[in-house]
């Protein structure tokens, strides 16, 4: 009776081939984990544990307090130390039979290209964020190598296998993801009427544009929409310089009322004056920074602790006097520290940064008093202005366990039996499946076709490209356009970079081109090349394409879509990250759900761990399991 | 400014640590997480009963005990996670117990490795649970006397299989367990009450829709819609004897009316606010009647006749249930919808159905307050927990527990008033029901079947002999189904009678291939499922299994039944 007994007595021949291929040179059960977060542990205590002989992790995030609730391979000890690494150590003294490899890096770097991707005999997807997703899905296409993506929001859970050949499956960008969500800047900056309107301003506008950058280069802020009354935005930009102006008293004990009454007074009553805005609309009313400075005189110390109260008008400014004391206080170290050098000194907005959390909580909270709206607690305002999703042990552990099913079925290639699996919070049938759907045929994606060609970069030119390899090797006609991923390089109209060798247009080895035909007739899919560098023989053509290809044509335009998006798919789980419909959240976060009417200000770029806030998403029914 | 107190930075480095759950059950969930000690009684490989373990000590489970009285070998080291090389030769309770304390220094863990046998027949043992997660293999009569504690006691029972690709869960949750808190569906919570307005509501609608012919193109597209969908009905009423509308075609009419009011002279030719109104029209003819299962709990014994004694969800209920009497209604959640409105408008809508939402509180707290009186009750019912049931009145939720079968040696299995349906679901081509069956089979052979004499650890089927044993479990499986069958007093017809022999055949096979073994990621997955049961269990939210649920690991299938 050895270690191997219960995977050998159930797996049967299957635990042969997971075992066998660790002997074998380019074995199929060579590991891929991009993410060692909630699922990453997870899934690669499972690796381990049903035999799997060679795992690599990528992470580039490092442990975070609020991740030991779940991600059970760290410890406090562990806190501030690289995911990946530490992962590695915790799993590997379990079984020393396994061989882990470890990078503390982003998956994105050039070091993980197409060649490498092919190492794997599969790769799981056990990520956080939107990009990084879809980045490894273009790869492992591009790598032809077999992905189980995988995904969780609160008690919510997703596991999709996507294969290119064999049993060829949707994609993960076959379905279109929502874009983040945004606000016109009017509703921000003068007619607010949620929280979530006020939130956004403490973050995006008033803490950027005293501690970090102005909101002139924040990307959330749209100003082209929307915009009622030139007039006004005109007004706002002045405001804003004014504001500006101010941020250089920052250190004077005078600066905290000086900020005060320039955002809670002074732009109030100048927006009040506008009376043709406040016909039909409560006008707002300005505070008084004396008055509430008498009322806070009998605020308790403790008041930024209790998070889940909401506090009065007095308490939030106590909050915002102290919470905006501590942050200029970090500002002048800062400073101090940055004495040499051009790069300014900047403060971000982080959640679990308690400073900018309670200056943001309570800038938000004042400006709601002045609007009438109602106020928030800053646990509830911590989730809407840094897009928690919540995250428990006993989902991470189901959708990892998921993930390494499905991948029993990849690894048998039995792709007919692969499937999407859920996990939903209905009680009928905890978990649902269906059927993996075809590709989406207008995939920008998973639609192309790829290739590898071979190049000499120091002498292959544009010119080569197209007139020999396009035109006359693959009949391309007149119309049609190379882009490389910082733009266009050849179009009809576009033919001076023709004498340009590869390496002047900067296209290296693993960088990607695409040839998008234009034909009218008969017009070929897009067609991506990964170019590998190799030094050819002088008298041979500089560049050359391995092997065969058949390139299919666009299927013909449809009919209109529907919703504008073409995305008929529903998918009932976020993923992680906003995907398919949206549901309301119960009363107390009405405005978590933003605004899908009007508006422009995206919520923030993905971070790690923390996407994009979809309230305990749905409990979608799905096709039954009819397997 | 200078002279003001430094706030203390919150939140705590607990509050951080379980930030992410505690925007799932809250305050409340977690204390009462906190408050809980499970008891597992662990057997077999052991590796599920661990993994359970595993995700309810990270969230911050305050007890746990682990009995077992196993000794850690080789094979425990394939799967099992905490476990390692070094502990071969000890208890497997101290040393698993000693590595899942050391995910969450928040949590104290204990571990017993007496037998069970004797351990469980100390009085007073089971005393310190507040939860019991007893494990397969164990005998008939242990797990009888857990059942009869969880009757006693009224502390949730768990019940776990796990073998080779397949597992099962049973709870045996109290009698009468209901639960306010079940996070419903957000869709499913807008309650907007059109054809119950009340005079505030219909005063709101009438000024914001007064004179709207005239009204600049703007201000109509800002009619909040409730307020459009209001002066429709009003109009209606007008020409229709004062009803609304009653038929689906009268609906329909009523809809269209909504529609062709919309002005389309502008650049986007229609008007979200009427988009809106036209897709909540039919929604909103719908009386406001709370569901069957709602309904059904005013009528329970339970809350009919409440005394000094009854918990205080039956208190608030028996005061919600007068209400309804009263007025056909529940009280008002308070929640608006989003909707295109402006700024002013909305917070005044809000206001509307917040104060209706308030008085109808204090209306229920009345009566809550006059039942305290009557019953002599002892205990005050907090406001805030009325306040929380009203918002909730229409998803709030009575699960009976039931004890789980317990195969005892020789005895036939009861079914009772499940035996009807479960014996003609049997016949369903992808029921799970058959690996029911083929778990009870495999317990009776538990039942039946020592290891050795003197520890009297049971043995489970196809450790030793597989042919044997895959011959004996599948006789007994196919007992149990003729049993259930004659229970049901019901005749399966060929071929389904074949089919469904074969199907059982094939599930006991395999539960004998693995010789009660544990595949790791099984164990995980079936950890996942039971430990997220015992969170909903604890914090008395959300709405739980009832009250068995099978996985097939072939087929990524799980299924719910009520056995
Ligand atoms: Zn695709």
């Amino acid at each position: 009776m050895g270690r191997d007994k219960s995977a050998r007595q159930s797996l049967g021949s299957l635990h042969m081939r997971i075992k066998q291929a660790r002997r074998a040179p380019i074995h199929e059960a060579r590991v891929l984990m991009v993410g060692a977060g909630g699922i990453g542990c997870e899934l690669l205590k499972n690796l381990v544990l049903t035999g799997f002989g060679e795992i690599h992790i990528v992470d580039l995030d490092t442990i975070d307090l609020s991740n030991l609730n779940r991600q059970f391979l760290f410890r406090n000890e562990h806190i501030k130390k690289s995911k990946a690494l530490v992962a590695k150590e915790s799993a590997g003294k379990f079984n020393p039979n396994v061989k882990i490899e470890a990078y503390h890096d982003n998956i994105k770097d050039p070091q993980f290209n197409v060649a490498w991707f092919a190492t794997f005999g599969i790769v799981f997807n056990a990520l956080d964020n939107l990009d990084a997703r879809r980045h490894v899905n273009k790869m492992c296409l591009a790598a032809n190598v077999p992905l189980v993506e995988s995904g969780t929001t609160g008690f919510n859970g997703q596991v999709q296998v996507i294969r290119k050949t064999q049993g060829k499956t949707e994609c993960y960008d076959c379905v279109t993801k929502d874009p983040p969500k945004s606000f016109p800047v009017c509703t921000i900056r003068s007619t607010p009427s949620q929280p979530i309107h006020c939130i956004v301003w403490g973050k995006s506008y008033l803490f950027a544009e005293i501690f970090g950058t102005s909101e002139d280069d924040a990307p959330e802020l749209n100003h082209n929409e929307d915009s009622e009354n030139a007039q006004e935005i005109e007004k706002l930009h002045q405001e804003s310089q004014a504001l500006k102006r101010i941020r250089d008293s920052m250190g004077s004990k005078d600066f905290p009322r000086l900020v005060f009454n320039k955002v809670f007074k002074e732009d109030i009553e100048r927006l009040r004056s506008m009376e043709d805005m406040w016909k039909t609309r409560r006008p707002p009313q300005a505070l008084d920074f004396e008055q509430l400075s008498k009322e806070a005189l009998g605020v308790a110390d403790t008041i930024a602790q209790k998070d889940q109260n909401v506090w009065t008008a007095a308490e939030n400014f106590a909050v915002f006097v102290d919470s905006l004391r501590r942050l200029s206080n970090r500002m002048e170290e800062t400073r101090a520290n940055v004495d040499t050098g051009n790069a300014p000194a900047i403060l971000t907005f982080d959640k679990d940064d308690a400073d900018t959390l309670d200056f943001v909580a309570a800038s938000a909270n004042l400006r709601s008093h002045i609007f009438g709206i109602e106020t928030r607690s800053k646990f509830d305002i911590k989730q809407m202005a840094g897009n928690i999703i919540p995250a428990i042990a006993t989902t991470n552990a189901m959708t990892a366990s998921l993930c390494v099913l499905q991948a029993f079925k990849v690894m048998r290639e039995e792709f007919d039996k692969a499937k999407m699996v859920f996990l939903t919070r209905s009680t009928e049938r905890v978990i649902s499946s269906e059927p993996l759907r075809v590709p989406n045929p207008t995939c920008p994606v998973c639609s192309v076709t790829q290739s590898t060609l071979l190049v000499d970069t120091s002498r292959a030119t544009l010119k080569d490209l197209v007139d020999d390899l396009l035109r006359l090797q693959l009949g391309y006609g007149d119309e049609f356009s190379i882009n490389s991923e910082t733009g266009i390089l050849f179009d009809p109209e576009e033919d001076q970079n023709l004498d340009k060798t590869f390496n002047e247009l900067g296209l290296k080895a693993d960088s990607f081109i695409t040839i998008i035909d234009d034909a009218d007739e008969d017009t070929k899919v897009n067609v991506v090349f990964s170019i590998a560098e190799k030094t050819l023989d002088k008298d041979t053509r500089p560049i050359h394409l391995p092997g065969k290809l058949k390139i299919g044509t666009k299927p013909k335009a449809s009919a209109p879509e529907v919703n504008g998006n073409g995305n008929e798919h529903n998918h009932p789980v976020t993923n992680g990250v906003t995907n398919g419909k949206r549901k309301r959240g119960a009363e107390d976060n009405l405005e978590d759900d933003l605004v899908k009417k009007r508006g422009k200000v995206a919520a923030a770029p993905a971070v790690a761990d923390d996407i994009i806030l979809v309230d305990d998403a749905t409990d979608g029914a799905i096709v039954i399991d009819d397997d | 400014m200078a002279d003001l107190p430094p706030p203390v930075q919150g939140p705590t480095a607990k509050e951080k640590k379980y930030d992410r759950q505690l925007r799932l059950w809250g305050a409340t969930g977690q204390m009462a997480l906190e408050d809980s000690h499970m008891l597992l009684i662990n057997s077999g490989p052991g590796v599920v009963g661990i993994e359970t373990l595993k995700n309810l000590v990270l969230p911050g489970m305050g007890n746990f005990t682990i009995q077992d009285s196993a000794i850690v070998s080789e094979a425990d080291l394939g799967v099992n996670f905490f476990l390692e090389e070094e502990y071969i030769g000890g208890f497997r309770a101290e040393h698993t117990c000693n590595l899942l304390k050391e995910l969450n220094p928040d949590v104290q863990g204990n571990f017993i490795t007496e037998p069970i046998d004797s351990w469980l027949t100390q009085p007073d043992s089971l005393k310190p649970f507040t939860l019991i997660l007893a494990i397969a293999p164990i005998r008939p009569e242990l797990l009888a006397r857990l059942s009869a504690h969880a009757n006693a006691t009224l502390i949730p029972l768990f019940y776990v299989h796990c073998v080779g690709f397949y597992s099962h869960f049973s709870v045996h949750l109290p009698s009468a367990y209901p639960i306010v808190d079940t996070h419903p569906d957000s869709e499913t919570t807008a309650d907007i009450r059109m054809l119950k307005p009340w005079p505030e509501l219909l005063q709101f609608a009438k000024e914001k829709t007064s004179n709207m012919d005239t009204m600049e193109a703007d201000d109509h597209g800002h009619i909040p819609y409730i307020a459009i969908l209001l002066h429709h009905l009003e109009e209606w009423k007008k020409g229709h004897d004062g009803k609304v509308p009653q038929t689906y075609q009268e609906k329909t009419e009523f809809k269209t009316t909504i529609s062709k009011a919309a002005r389309t002279n502008n650049p986007e030719g229609g008007e979200e606010n009427y988009d809106e109104a036209v897709a909540a029209a039919l929604k909103s003819l719908k009386e406001p009647e709370p569901s069957s299962s709602v309904k059904e709990i005013f009528k329970v014994p339970e809350c009919v006749l409440v005394n000094k004694e009854s918990p205080s969800f039956w208190v608030i209920a028996h005061a919600i249930g007068l209400f309804y009497t009263k007025y056909g209604v529940l009280p008002v959640p308070g929640a608006v919808p989003d909707m295109k409105a402006r700024s002013a408008d909305y917070i005044q809508l809000q206001n509307v159905y917040k104060s209706k939402a308030r008085k109808d509180v204090m209306e229920v707290l009345e009566s809550v307050r006059f039942l305290e009186r009557t019953t002599g009750r002892e205990t005050v019912i907090e406001e805030k927990d009325v306040e929380q049931f009203c918002k909730n009145a229409a998803h709030i939720k009575l699960v009976r527990g039931r004890p789980f079968h317990v195969v005892q040696a020789g005895e036939t299995i009861k079914w009772g008033e499940r035996a009807k349906s479960i014996a003609q679901n049997l016949t369903f081509p992808d029921t799970l029901i058959p690996l029911y069956i083929a778990f009870l089979a495999f317990d009776e052979f538990v039942a039946t079947h020592d290891k050795d004499r003197l520890s009297g650890a049971p043995k489970m089927p196809g450790e030793t002999r597989q042919e044997t044993d895959t011959e004996k479990v599948t006789g007994i499986a196919f007992k149990i189904t003729d049993d259930l069958i004659k229970e049901a007093g019901t005749f399966i017809e060929e071929p389904d009678y074949t089919a469904v022999k074969e199907r059982i055949g094939e599930f006991v096979q395999e539960l004998v291939r693995a010789g009660g073994a544990e595949l790791h990621n099984i164990a995980s997955l079936t950890g996942g499922i039971v430990s997220q049961e015992i969170i909903k269990a604890i914090t008395e939210q959300y709405i739980p299994v009832d009250n068995t649920c099978l996985f097939d690991g072939v087929k990524s299938k799980t299924e719910v039944i009520r056995i």
